[in-house]
């Protein structure tokens, strides 16, 4: 997909976690490539065929080095998924606000086509995905054709992008300049019209994303209910176990793995350091 | 239920006891320096002791455990360890640290290599031998009501043993000839013995509301006094019997296709636990660090604590770091 993240097609070949392999959007996977180690990482795609996923994976260390190396058929281990994942029930007769910052794009999708294979369920979708440029956006064919066409399907898509200097980003601002700016996601937020009644705003991205998305989003005057993000932190056992992602003060200790991964910001106004 | 003991059956009770596994118990090693060490000579025996420096965690996480024999091609094949094991002499707090292992690793997602080492292990409590350090009084941790097989409260010249458990209920079948109902004069005993104990913890840390003060108190200076003097060893995570995050690792034979996963006990004040891709770290300074153990000790969810007060952390810190003292520190001013 860029220069450092690849999406990986997975099919399970024990026949029988194909019966009992269900996911939902938000939830993660632990990845072990035998004799490297082990890596939570999200699902990328809504489940439609039993036994079938998709992962992007964006290499960062040794065990995401080792499944980018892997070549067509060989095998992957994985246990999971883990993690709550995002209420898809909860937030059904809603409009949806989907911001994503670079890689956190990756487990929006799965709640974007979750949303649109069950269209009916939910109000408008909006997605603000903030890219540095224009060669490290995700999905980039998906997504730009929800970009020009995603109206008849009830799709706002937004496109911020870092790098002002980006030809094709620019190309993009010409075409829509109401939909494509330059500058962070947050500037998506500063230029549309976006009203919190009946919505709920979900966001991944990276760390120091989270604290601006969401002061944008409470002047807007969303509750700390109705927004909810997806964090990440170290992880080992991805059930409980290993205590490498418990974060908080003792009034409210959070195990990211398994009370999470996906938070309201009202959990992250108790929890101390969560955020 | 309750049976008696008198001491002079001891060793009879354990060479019964040793039908059930491998018998470990509390076994001096320097002067102040006990461990729960595999019984191989009675006389080495010492259920009269302040506390283990590590605690019986070790039997059921190991501090390095090999989990699984992999291979690149075929995966994973996990190692079990179901061997017999009783564990003699495990004093009120540990058993209530093991019961809180258990809530972990015995939860949704049964953790299998523990499970079995919890479902192989007898455990036989004894009173413990408070010293100045103890505070399980304050932490409601000096009585075990539940996690063992036979409780032994030493009274003068003999044991009054509580039964725990089915397995517990087993030995004691087996101790017929050695084993003699209570009377009225070993319950008067009992009961001032136990008064006694429990005198001697005069240690007390003030619990109450303790999760609010220590939200409240995050700027407060003893953090950071501490954290100059803290080396950051990792010392306190060893010791503390409730401490249990691990670490995993794989390791390759040089043949490059077969292996080892293994895990192995980790710290939350060594710098790389909280530390991510990219080099972000969620507890980046030894401050930040600190506070989370404190946090995490006085919380293990809304209804417990995450500490027995044994007072290993304090005993053992080579910085000298006083954890009721901090706590009452950050309370008192
Ligand atoms: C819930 C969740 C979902 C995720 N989803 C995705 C996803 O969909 N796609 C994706 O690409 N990623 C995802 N991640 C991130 C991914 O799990 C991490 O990037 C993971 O660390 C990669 O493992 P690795 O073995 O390749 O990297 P590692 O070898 O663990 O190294 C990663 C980095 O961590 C640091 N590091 C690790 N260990 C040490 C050490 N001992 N000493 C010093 N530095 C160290 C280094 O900076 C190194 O560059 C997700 C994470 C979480 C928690
Ligand atoms: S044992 Fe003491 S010096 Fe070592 S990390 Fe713990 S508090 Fe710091
Ligand atoms: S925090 Fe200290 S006193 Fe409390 S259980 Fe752990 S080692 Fe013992
Ligand atoms: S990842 Fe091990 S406790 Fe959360």
């Amino acid at each position: 997909m860029t220069s450092i993240e690849k999406l990986f097609y997975l099919r399970l070949v024990d026949s029988k976690a194909v019966e009992e392999f269900h996911y939902n959007p938000g939830q993660f996977l632990e990845i072990s490539v035998p004799g490297v180690g082990e890596a939570p990482i999200s699902v990328c795609n809504v489940q439609k065929t039993p036994g079938e996923l998709q992962l992007c994976i964006r290499k960062v260390g040794r065990v995401t080095n080792a499944i980018h190396r892997l070549k067509e058929k060989d095998l992957l281990w994985l246990r999971g998924p883990y993690g709550n994942g995002f209420p898809m029930g909860v937030m059904e007769n809603h409009n949806l606000l989907l911001i994503a910052g670079g890689l956190g794009i990756a487990p929006l999708r799965s709640v974007l086509q979750h949303a649109l294979l069950h269209r009916d369920k939910y109000g408008l979708i909006t997605v603000m995905y903030g890219v540095r440029c224009y060669s490290t956006m995700l999905f980039r064919e998906e997504f730009l054709k929800l970009f020009r066409e995603g109206d008849k399907l009830g799709v706002e898509f937004l496109l911020a992008y870092e790098d002002k200097s980006d030809a094709e980003c620019y190309q993009l601002a010409c075409e829509r300049s109401d939909r494509c700016m330059s500058g962070l996601v947050t500037k998506l937020i500063e230029a549309t019209p976006i009203k919190p009644d009946n919505t709920y705003a979900v966001i991944c991205g990276p760390p120091v994303m989270y604290k601006f998305v969401v002061k944008e989003l409470t002047q807007r005057h969303f509750t700390p209910a109705q927004i909810y993000m997806t964090m990440e932190r170290r992880m080992k056992c991805g059930v409980g176990k290993c205590g490498h992602c418990i974060t908080g003060s003792s009034n409210s200790i959070k195990y990211v793995c398994k009370d999470g991964p996906v938070f309201t910001y009202l959990d992250a106004l108790k929890t101390r350091g969560l955020l | 239920m309750y049976k008696k003991l008198f001491k002079k059956h001891l060793e009879n009770f354990i060479s019964i006891l040793s039908k059930f596994g491998v018998v470990y118990a509390p076994v001096k090693k320097a002067s102040k320096l006990y461990d729960f060490t595999e019984l191989t000579d009675f006389k080495e025996l010492q259920l009269k002791y302040t506390r283990t420096m590590i605690p019986p965690k070790k039997f059921f996480l190991k501090p390095k455990e090999p989990l699984y024999l992999l291979n690149k091609d075929k995966g994973f094949k996990e190692i079990v360890d179901d061997s017999k094991t009783v564990l003699l002499g495990v004093h009120s707090c540990d058993i209530n640290a093991i019961n809180l292992l258990d809530r972990v690793y015995l939860n949704q997602f049964p953790d299998l290599f523990y499970k079995t080492r919890r479902d192989n292990t007898i455990i036989i409590g004894v009173s413990c031998e408070p010293d100045e350090n103890c505070f399980c009084t304050s932490t409601g941790s000096s009585h075990a009501l539940r996690g063992f097989d036979l409780f032994m409260h030493e009274v003068d010249d003999r044991y009054i043993i509580r039964v725990g458990s089915l397995k517990g209920f087993q030995i004691i079948s087996e101790c017929k000839n050695i084993l003699a109902d209570t009377s009225l004069p070993d319950i008067k005993e009992f009961k001032r013995v136990e008064a006694e104990r429990i005198k001697r913890i005069s240690l007390n840390l003030n619990v109450n509301g303790i999760q609010d003060i220590l939200d409240l108190s995050h700027d407060h200076s003893a953090w950071q006094e501490n954290a100059d003097i803290c080396f950051g060893c990792g010392t306190c995570n060893l010791v503390c019997p409730t401490c249990r995050c691990y670490d995993v690792v794989d390791y390759l034979k040089l043949d490059l296709k077969n292996g080892l996963r293994a895990r192995r006990w980790d710290s939350c004040m060594l710098r790389q636990h909280a530390l991510v891709a990219g080099g972000l770290n969620f507890r980046p300074t030894r401050v930040e660090r600190l506070y989370n153990r404190f946090n995490c000790k006085m919380s293990f969810s809304e209804d417990s604590l995450n500490c027995v007060g044994c007072g290993r952390c304090t005993v053992y810190c080579p910085a000298d770091i006083n954890f009721v003292e901090v706590l009452n520190q950050v309370r008192e001013d």
